[in-house]
């Protein structure tokens, strides 16, 4: 448990777009897909999420409905609006630029040293 | 913007629902979490326990959530609202008295602006009104003031003018005229208008046509519009009225058309039919008794106008050599129509602004009361980490809630004052009809109403600053220290207050003072039982001066022999506002200079009994009588200030003087008596010198159609008022009885709007006094209830009541008398500003100024009795234990 990494701040947001992109989901299990594709990044704490969907709700960029779970309760089900989608897919463009760019950084320096 | 505004309705909409969501969800989050760990092989006590650290605090989390969904600050503003609906109902005394302070304050304002509005800035309503103008004679020495047109000053300027698009002219100083058409003759109300008025207006008939221009040209048929009322009063409203011939003082006029309904005009605004002014021109400049209404052509500047005007005056003044007025001036129409009403509402205006500024210092000395209790509150919200810019918004926005909560009803309360007002006194100002809370007005309350709230929020705010960042959860809040620099402020609210009443009440004790000696002002007669009323004969049956003449000496006769009634007389007018003309006249000791104005007279037409039966003094000389009629030689009686100005150290009776304007051929006419003074241009009146001429002397007939009957009778009117109808219409079926009154109505009715502003700055005044008294009260009780200990204290060590109750007393006469000190010469300068509204009185009356501080003494005294008598109660061991 100790070896998994904790998420960059500022990537819940991303994730969780990422998340809801492949289908609608639930917080929680929005959380295991989070965990998933990160193949075990952490939350410091869970409930931060919430404040996450919340936020990005009022923003307009996930949609909200209930529905019923796998285990047959009442769930809240997440799912990416339009403006969602576009801005995962411009967030994703950047945050790739970003990481090329940190990568080139931190190979150039290795050359010189 | 829209999902977020979305967003944010349905989270108020439904905020339980969207808080039992959020919980639900959560719930389901952590149970999911269970479940995954028990079917992993974890215990359920253990699976719980890892579920709920992995999760964090729910509670707090909520919070966060809570807050993603807020919109800043309109959201924060909608809590900040709801919170201060709870604070207020947690303290709905103290809501309930700043609720209703805020709605007399807005309410009294809101009524007063909308006055303002109605008769001062409002443009009149016609079509680009402040292109209308009127027009008027003066001299070059501007020694005779300002005078009305005569015919042959009007034609020509109309035939030569070249600054108006339309010139036209109206009748003054007859305003009614007799109709017959009901069962009974009846005065209706009017003014001649010539041809072009309606189209210089620019106002559309409702019904039909206004005149045609050329329908003032003598010989022409006669044309009248009706107004809306008239038409409805008498005709029903019949759609078919144009056409139908109306008699008005015997003449047939043909109706062309009827107003709409929000048309008025005239005096008061009480004008029901326009019947066309015909002008015949004449060989003579005066009288004048016309005024020209012109609307400027556009791009015309009012200089140019007056220059205009003035070329053709002087023109006039050459064909008329004898006569003085060699130019004119104009006046906007606005100015003409508002008169004097301006000063008397700037002051009321400024009397309400100072209630509404003491209001605001009473609430604002409450809320600082209160903020003592508050305290804790706001210590422990600062301490969850509200920053200080929140809490002043905070406090701001309840203390704006309560302002237009209060401002609300204050203009419900507006509304119907001035619905009263208008009803109660609707001849107190010009154009009261058009009075009304129009948006204008409702912007200025609003905006008044927030204002207030910053103002008086703004007090406990400041005081709160200093106080909150230090200490706060630790003070028990009745503490001994702090409430020093509290003190002061209130203090000073208090003295502010006192300072304000100052500049009110002593406005009103001038107005009130001032009214006073107007009532008590000798009208020069005794004006107690007598009725009077209006006669006119109609020049068609009565078309020759003996016939005038005849009518009234038969009439007086049968009066007289009424059981009950004293005496009865005619006169053209009557005291003590009601003159009717004015003449100018030269004595025998002054040379004749032409084209010179002499000087004015005010002159009537009496019958012999008119003295005996108003009740006034024969000085010397005597009165009129009978065997007057037949002397061919023409006699005056003149009054007092007349005799005592021109006839000094020198009997006036025999003493001979021409009347009219210069003219050597004139007749002389002989004194025969003088008089004392009767008021008949306002109790506030300076006495004029006044000539007075038999009805019955030759010449004068004419003049003397439409009278003034005055009975002098013990009986009421009701007792006598059939017979004396009786007696007329024995005479002249048809003959109108006019206007019946009592003289004491008429000096009421003459002092109407002295009386209306007087009665509105008593108003005002009382409510501050009421609003001072409460606020010294206020601040005086919590300042006992805040020294609880040290007086404990000082009586523990000895201290006797008295001691107490003098030092709480003479705390709060010292803070009122410094009000007064301060406020002092701002009620000098409010007093000067409403100087001319004086009568008999000086703006700085020195007896005034120290009766009202006087009575704010007393009422601060009054005041500060009860909480003074309070402190004295206080047991030592109780108030200690307190602490």
């Amino acid at each position: 448990m100790a070896e998994q990494a904790q998420l960059l701040p500022g990537t819940l947001d991303l994730l969780i777009l990422k998340a809801a992109s492949l289908g609608p989901l639930h917080g929680y299990g929005i959380l295991l897909r989070i965990e998933q594709i990160t193949r075990g990044a952490l939350l410091a704490e869970q409930g931060a999420l919430y404040p996450a969907l919340s936020r990005l709700e009022h923003q307009g960029l996930l949609d909200s409905e209930w529905g019923t779970s796998d285990n047959n309760r009442r769930a809240k089900f997440y799912r990416l609006t339009p403006t969602g989608r576009k801005r995962l897919r411009e967030e994703t463009q950047s945050w790739n630029r970003l990481a090329n760019a940190i990568g080139a950084a931190l190979s150039a320096k290795t050359q010189e040293g | 913007m829209f999902p977020r505004l979305r967003s944010l309705w349905r989270h108020w909409r439904n905020r339980s629902e969207s808080e039992q969501e959020m919980d639900e969800e959560m719930r389901f989050h952590l149970e999911a979490r269970i479940e995954d760990f028990v079917r992993g092989g974890v215990s359920r006590e253990e699976a719980c326990r890892r579920a709920r650290i992995e999760f964090g605090s729910t509670e707090n989390y909520k919070v966060d959530v809570r807050h993603a969904r807020r919109v800043t600050w309109l959201e924060d503003f909608l809590l900040d609202l709801s919170f201060g609906f709870r604070t207020m109902r947690r303290a709905p005394g103290f809501a309930g008295i700043a609720i209703l302070t805020m709605a007399l304050g807005i309410g009294a304002n809101t009524a007063m602006f909308s006055i303002i509005n109605g008769v001062l800035l409002r443009p009149l309503p016609y079509p680009d009104s402040q292109q209308l103008v009127m027009s008027f004679l003066a001299d070059a020495s501007g020694a005779s003031g300002k005078s009305s047109y005569g015919v042959a000053d009007y034609l020509t300027t109309r035939d030569n003018q070249q600054s108006f698009s339309h010139f036209a002219a109206i009748a003054l100083g007859r305003n009614s005229f007799t109709y017959i058409g009901g069962s009974e003759p009846q005065r209706v109300r009017g003014t001649g208008v010539t041809g072009e008025f309606f189209a210089a207006l620019g106002v559309a008939p409702l019904l039909g046509r206004t005149f045609d221009p050329s329908c003032d040209r003598p010989g022409r048929p006669r044309e009248v519009v009706l107004s809306y009322r008239f038409w409805q009063g008498q005709f029903g409203g019949d759609r078919n009225v144009a056409g139908r011939a109306v008699l008005l003082d015997d003449e047939r006029y043909t109706v062309v058309g009827v107003m709409p309904p929000d048309f008025h005009f005239g005096p008061n605004d009480s004008d029901e039919v326009w019947p066309v002014l015909q002008l015949a021109q004449r060989g003579a400049r005066p009288p004048y008794w016309i005024a020209p209404i012109g609307r400027l052509k556009p791009g015309v500047k009012a200089e140019q106008a007056t220059a205009d005007v003035s070329r053709i005056a002087e023109m006039e003044r050459r064909v008329f050599p004898n006569s003085s007025y060699d130019r004119a001036v104009l006046l906007p129409m606005k100015t003409f129509l508002v008169g004097d009403a301006r000063l008397a509402l700037l002051t009321l205006q400024v009397a309400v602004l100072l209630v509404l500024l003491i209001g605001i210092v009473n609430v604002a000395n409450l809320q600082i009361a209160r903020a003592a209790s508050r305290e804790r509150e706001l210590a422990i919200r600062s301490a969850l980490g509200a920053g200080r810019g929140r809490l002043i918004r905070q406090l701001l926005t309840e203390s704006v809630l309560l302002a237009t909560m209060g401002g609300t009803a204050g203009v419900l309360l507006a509304q119907w004052g001035v619905r009263l007002a208008v009803r109660l006194a609707p001849e107190a100002l010009p154009r009261m009809a058009e009075i009304r809370l129009d948006t204008r007005v409702l912007w200025v309350a609003g905006a008044m109403s927030v204002l207030s709230g910053i103002l008086f929020g703004l007090a406990p705010v400041l005081r709160e600053l200093g106080e909150i960042s230090g200490k706060g959860l630790g003070s028990k809040g009745a503490g001994a220290g702090q409430p020093a620099r509290r003190h002061r402020l209130l203090g000073a609210l208090v003295v502010a207050e006192f300072s304000l009443s100052v500049v009110l009440l002593a406005g009103a004790g001038l107005l009130v003072r001032s009214f006073g000696r107007l009532l008590a002002a000798p009208p020069g007669f005794s004006p107690q039982h007598l009725i009077t009323m209006q006669l006119s004969l109609p020049s068609t049956r009565y078309p020759e001066e003996p016939q005038v003449v005849e009518f009234y000496r038969q009439l007086l006769e049968r009066l007289e022999s009424i059981p009950g009634v004293q005496s009865a007389g005619i006169s053209m007018s009557l005291p003590p506002n009601l003159l009717a003309m004015e003449n100018p006249f030269r004595t025998a000791n002054e040379p004749l200079i032409p084209g010179k104005q002499s000087h004015l007279a005010e002159e009537m037409t009496i019958s012999p009994g008119y003295f005996r039966t108003l009740g006034v003094p024969l000085v010397s000389g005597r009165f009129f009588v009978e065997a007057d009629r037949a002397r061919s030689d023409q006699i005056l009686i003149i009054n007092q200030r007349m005799a005592e100005e021109y006839f000094p150290n020198q009997d006036a009776v025999g003493q001979r003087v021409q009347t009219g304007d210069a003219d050597a051929r004139a007749p002389w006419e002989t004194i025969v008596g003088v008089v004392g003074n009767v008021k008949y241009q306002g109790l506030d009146a300076k006495p004029e010198p006044t000539l007075y001429v038999p009805y019955f002397e030759n010449g004068w007939g004419a003049w003397s159609r439409e009278m003034f009957l005055i009975v002098r009778s013990r009986a009421s009117e009701a007792a006598v008022m059939p017979a004396v109808r009786e007696a007329i219409w024995s005479m002249d079926r048809q003959i109108p009885i006019a206007s019946v009154r009592s003289m004491d109505a008429l000096i009421e009715d003459s002092v109407g709007r002295p009386r209306f502003r007087t009665l509105l700055l008593g108003l005002f005044a009382a409510l501050s006094l009421t609003l001072a008294a409460a606020g010294i009260y206020g601040v005086l009780s919590y300042s006992v209830l805040q020294r609880t200990s040290e007086f404990g204290i000082r009586m523990a060590l000895g201290a006797r009541s008295g001691d107490i109750f003098r030092m709480v007393l003479g705390r709060g006469a010292s803070l009122a008398l410094l009000g007064v000190a301060i406020g002092i010469p701002g009620a000098v300068g409010f007093s000067r500003l409403m100087a001319s509204l004086l009568f008999g009185i000086t703006p700085g009356d020195p007896l005034t100024f120290a009766g009202v501080t006087v009575l704010l003494a007393i009422v601060a005294l009054c005041a500060c009795y009860i909480p003074a008598k309070r402190a004295t109660r206080v047991d030592p061991i109780e108030a200690l234990r307190y602490e």
